[in-house]
């Protein structure tokens, strides 16, 4: 179950001064960077000759880095294995998946090239969805099977980081919800690892159903990496899928 | 032996249930598979495999598998092809 704040008049002051704050600067935040991004891509792409779809990524992962300084005075924010260097591309990142917010605190990762493979509905949102499709993210959902694993082949072919919800959807209990089988399919086939990373607390900071926020210990842990080499067999992705949920399991138990 | 019909049923369910985490109390001969059980199309050709992992034999109807739409579908294929195997030998 989870637990909220106990209900003093201190505590509703914060909540309303954190909504009154946090809201207002993400829609800033998104306004400057809808307006500022053709010129600093301009900018991007006659200084560092990048790919318009790597700059795209990096302007995305700038803005989770901005998202975590809007939330930093709200939240206790703790990482671990989140490092420069502790991951290493091209790999398949695996979260846990508790609040809407969960993809913005992807802007802790080490890493720029993050390729964001994941359901329809983040596509319909019309202020992100240019910068989603420009930034070549995979909508899984609508794409065949076939499809999408020849997607994430190229992804990884070209170095990028795959990041995957195995959930597919918020848990509503706090609990790991099924686990769908797509990244460890595409890691069993390509060989590259995979990183479970557990969260805790975007729950409570932001969960499905609340419409705004309360302050909140978010931690982010990345676990090493899981070698796909050890699951072999037509079915090694769902003994893989096993072990890395029941690995995810036990760690976020720990850090509740 | 001859398996009969439940027995065929309840290794089919549990063998889903086990792999998929299938919640035991959706798995109703009516459920979709898409929208009930929310199985994805990778799913669906882990499927195939499960079940032949189950029960020893090879599938190869696939445009049987493609009309597949609900839990007692996938029953019913399996009956049948337990039936025809063992009318066969």
């Amino acid at each position: 179950m989870r637990k909220d704040s106990p209900y003093t008049w201190q505590n509703n002051l914060i909540v309303v001064l954190m909504n009154l704050t946090v809201f207002p600067l993400l829609i800033i935040m998104t306004i400057i960077g809808i307006f500022m991004s053709p010129p600093a891509f301009i900018l991007f792409k006659i200084f560092s000759r990048l790919e318009t779809m790597r700059i795209i990524r990096i302007f995305v992962w700038i803005y989770g880095r901005g998202w975590l300084a809007i939330i930093k005075p709200f939240t206790r924010f703790q990482t671990e294995g989140l490092r420069k260097g502790d991951i290493q591309p091209p790999c398949i990142v695996v979260p846990n998946h508790l609040s809407f917010f969960d993809t913005y605190f992807m802007g802790a990762l080490p890493i720029t090239n993050l390729c964001f493979a994941i359901r329809s509905w983040p596509f319909k949102m019309a202020w992100y969805r240019p910068f989603m499709r420009l930034a070549r993210y995979l909508d899984v959902e609508d794409m065949a099977w076939e499809e999408s694993f020849e997607s994430c082949k190229r992804e990884l072919r070209n170095g990028a980081t795959l990041i995957f919800f195995p959930e597919a959807h918020r848990s509503r209990d706090g609990k790991l919800g099924r686990f769908y089988s797509g990244a460890f399919k595409v890691s069993v086939a390509t060989g590259v690892p995979i990183i479970p990373l557990c969260i805790t607390g975007t729950g409570k900071l932001y969960p499905p159903g609340r419409w705004f926020f309360k302050p909140a210990k978010v931690c982010l842990k990345a676990l090493p990496a899981v070698a796909p080499s050890e699951f072999s067999g037509p079915l090694g992705h769902l003994a893989m899928r096993k072990f890395v949920k029941a690995l995810m399991a036990e760690q976020i138990e720990k850090m509740r | 032996m001859r398996m009969t019909n439940e027995e065929i049923i309840q290794i089919i369910n549990n063998s889903l249930i086990k792999e998929f985490e299938l919640d035991s109390k959706k798995m109703i001969p009516e459920a979709m598979l898409y929208d009930d059980l929310e199985l994805d199309s990778l799913d669906r050709v882990d499927m195939v495999i499960v079940l032949e992992n189950a029960f020893k034999f090879k599938i190869k109807e696939e445009k049987e598998i493609r009309d597949i739409r609900t839990l007692g579908d996938i029953h019913n294929f399996v009956i049948n092809k337990i039936r025809d195997i063992e009318r066969a030998s």
